[in-house]
C-alpha cells in the first residue's frame, strides 16, 4: 500500500501582489515514486521543490512531508527537515579546492558525523553513485556528469528517503544525462522517492515515469508512469529518432509563453 | 558533540585564514580601541589613585623633626592654626601613616624595615592666595623638619589634573571613535568571510547542518579577532604603565614606588571585553546572510 511522502495541498506562493510563483497547486508524491516536474522556465517547477526544501514559504496552503506539515515551521526546524531529504542543486555546488572524496566528507562532517564514520561511509557513497574511481580528482578534472554524480553522492550523506533534484541534466550532454537518470532510477529502485524538476523533455519522455507538467504556476497535466517507454528507448542509448509524445502538446513552448 | 566542536573550530580557523588583510585591520583597530578605552581607563585609575596620595591644592603636609615630642607637635599645630589663611590642622601620627603606606603599596620592600616616616600635620587652607605666605611661615617653625618639611604640591596637582583630563578626553573620544571603527571592521571582515565561504555555507545548509554548525565558526572568528586585539592592547597598557612610572619618578617624585601591576586582571578584563565585542559584531554581521534558505 502506498503512502504519501510529499504532499502539496492548495499551495500558493505569491512573491508580490503581481508576481505569483504558484497558484493553488495540489500534488501528492507517494513513497518510492519517481516524479518529473516539467514545464517551461518560470512554470513553478523549482518553486515546488523549494517549498519542499523550505527555501520558499507558502503564502497559503500546506506542504506535508511524511504527513507532517512543514510549510510554516520555524527556521530552527529547517535543518532537521533538510536531513530527511537529499538536495541536488542544478549547479552541482562542489567545493573547487576539495577532491571528490573531500566534497562528500565535508558534507558528512557538517552534519556531525565522526571521522571514523566518514571513512566508512564516503567510499560506500562514492561506489553507490559510481564515482569511486575518481575519488582523488578535483571537480575541475571531472566531466559534467561526474560532477553531478558527486553532487548526488553528497545529497546521500544523510541516507535520505527522498531525493530532490533541480534540473540535474541541465548542464549535461545527452549521454551524461542518461547516466545521471540511470543513477537516479537506480536509487529509486532501492526505495528512494525521487522528484526531479526538468525541462529536458527528451530525458523526461524516455524515462517513462510519472510526469507532472506545470505552466504559469499551475499543474496543467499529471501523467502516470508508462514503463513501456523504457522498452521502446533503452536509457543508455541516446536516440534522435523520437516518437511524438502527447506530453509535448501539453507544454507550451517558451515562444508561446512569451 | 566532539566531532561537531572539532568541525566548527576547523571551519573558524579556515575562516580566519581567508581575508588576512581585513582580519589584520580588524585586529589592529580593536587593539588600539581597547588600549585607548581600557588602557587609558586603567592609566586614569592609577593617576587618580596617585593624585589622592598627594595633598590637594588646599592641603599641605608639614613633617616634624625626628624626636619631636607630643607637646612640641601640639604647640606647632596651634601656631599653624592661628595663621591667616589656615582653616584646620590635624595630626597624622607616623605609625598610622606607615600602616597606610604599607597597605597601599603591598610590596615586599616594607618587610623588616623600621618606620621611616615622621609625624606630620595635615594643614587645610582657607585661602589659596595666602598659601605661599603660610608655607614660608611654617618652614620657619623650629619643630618642622628643615629639609622638605612642608609638602605643598600645587603645581604637581595641576599637572596631575591636566594629565587626568587628557587621559579622560583621549580615552573617551578617540577610544570611542576607534571602538566603533573596530566594530565596523570586524563586521566587514566577517561579512567578507561569509562572502568568500558562501559555497561552504550553502552546502552546509543543503545537507541540513545545524544552525550552530553554520553560525559558530563566524562567531569564533569574531571572538578571536577581539581577543587577539585585546592581547595586543594589553601589551600597550603594560608599556603605558611603565612609561607612567618613569614619568612620575623623573618629573614628580623620585621616591615614588609604583604598586604592583595587576597583569591577570587587566589582561583578563581586556580579553573579555574584546571577545564580547567581537562576538557581538559577528552576530550582527551573520544574522541576515546566514539565514537558513
Amino acid at each position: 500500500m502506498q503512502s504519501p511522502h510529499l504532499s502539496f495541498e492548495n499551495v500558493e506562493v505569491k512573491y508580490t501582489d503581481l508576481v505569483y510563483g504558484l497558484g493553488e497547486v495540489t500534488l501528492v508524491v507517494q513513497s518510492g515514486e519517481f516524479v518529473f516536474l516539467t514545464g517551461p522556465s518560470g512554470a513553478g517547477k523549482s518553486t515546488l521543490l523549494k517549498l519542499a526544501t523550505k527555501e520558499v514559504q507558502p503564502t497559503s496552503g500546506g506542504v506535508l512531508l511524511n504527513g507532517r506539515e512543514i510549510g510554516h515551521v520555524k527556521a530552527r526546524e529547517v535543518p532537521a527537515i533538510r536531513r530527511e531529504m537529499g538536495i541536488v542543486p542544478q549547479d552541482f555546488a562542489l567545493l573547487p579546492r576539495k577532491r571528490v572524496y573531500e566534497n562528500v566528507a565535508y558534507a558528512m562532517r557538517a552534519v556531525g558525523n565522526s571521522k571514523k564514520e566518514v571513512r566508512r561511509r564516503v567510499p560506500e557513497i562514492l561506489q553507490q553513485v559510481h564515482i569511486a574511481h575518481r575519488a582523488d580528482a578535483f571537480p575541475h578534472e571531472l566531466s559534467g556528469g561526474e560532477q553531478q554524480r558527486v553532487a548526488i553522492g553528497r545529497a546521500l550523506v544523510n541516507d535520505p528517503p527522498l531525493l530532490l533534484a533541480d534540473e540535474p541534466t541541465g548542464n549535461l550532454d545527452p549521454e551524461q544525462s542518461w547516466e545521471i537518470m540511470d543513477l537516479l532510477k537506480e536509487l529509486n529502485r532501492n526505495g528512494t522517492t525521487v522528484v526531479v524538476a526538468s525541462h529536458d523533455m527528451m530525458v523526461v519522455t524516455r524515462m517513462g515515469e510519472r510526469v507532472v507538467s506545470l505552466n504559469q504556476g499551475q499543474i496543467v497535466a499529471d501523467m502516470a508512469a508508462t514503463s513501456n517507454l523504457q522498452d521502446v528507448l533503452p536509457m543508455n542509448l541516446p536516440n534522435d529518432d523520437w516518437p511524438e509524445m502527447p506530453l509535448l502538446e501539453t507544454v507550451p513552448s517558451e515562444e508561446e509563453n512569451a | 558533540m566532539l566531532n561537531r566542536i572539532e568541525f566548527v573550530i576547523s571551519e573558524a580557523l579556515v575562516a580566519l585564514s581567508r581575508n588576512r588583510l581585513m582580519t589584520l585591520a580588524a585586529v589592529s583597530t580593536v587593539a588600539v580601541a581597547l588600549f585607548l578605552f581600557g588602557g587609558m581607563g586603567y592609566a586614569y585609575y592609577r593617576v587618580d589613585k596617585y593624585a589622592q596620595t598627594i595633598p590637594g591644592k588646599f592641603k599641605m603636609l608639614v613633617y616634624m623633626r625626628d624626636g619631636a615630642t607630643k607637646r612640641q607637635i601640639s604647640d606647632t599645630a596651634k601656631q599653624i592654626r592661628a595663621m591667616d589663611g589656615v582653616s584646620t590642622v590635624h595630626l597624622v601620627p607616623k605609625g598610622m601613616a606607615w600602616e597606610k603606606w604599607k597597605i597601599e603599596h603591598r610590596s615586599g620592600l616594607t618587610e623588616g624595615v623600621d618606620n621611616p616616616l615622621p609625624d606630620a600635620l595635615k594643614v587645610v587652607l582657607s585661602d589659596l592666595g595666602k598659601s605661599e605666605r603660610v608655607v614660608t611661615s611654617i618652614e620657619q617653625l623650629p619643630v618642622v623638619a628643615p629639609e622638605n618639611g612642608v609638602r605643598y604640591m600645587k603645581d604637581e596637582q595641576n599637572f596631575v589634573e591636566g594629565l587626568l583630563t587628557i587621559l579622560r578626553g583621549v580615552g573617551i573620544i578617540v577610544g570611542g571613535i576607534l571602538f566603533v571603527t573596530a566594530g565596523m571592521l570586524i563586521y566587514n571582515a566577517i561579512r567578507l568571510t561569509v562572502l568568500s565561504r558562501r559555497l561552504e555555507i550553502r552546502i552546509m545548509q543543503l545537507v541540513g547542518a545545524s544552525r550552530g554548525t553554520v553560525y559558530i565558526p563566524f562567531l569564533i572568528e569574531g571572538m578571536l579577532q577581539g581577543v587577539i586585539g585585546a592581547i595586543v592592547a594589553s601589551g600597550l597598557v603594560v608599556a603605558v604603565y611603565a612609561a607612567f612610572n618613569w614619568l612620575v619618578q623623573t618629573r614628580i617624585d623620585a621616591g615614588y614606588i609604583a604598586s604592583a601591576f595587576p597583569y591577570s586582571e587587566v589582561i583578563g578584563m581586556l580579553c573579555t571585553a574584546g571577545a564580547t565585542y567581537g562576538i557581538l559584531c559577528s552576530i550582527l554581521a551573520v544574522r541576515a546572510p546566514l539565514k537558513y534558505r
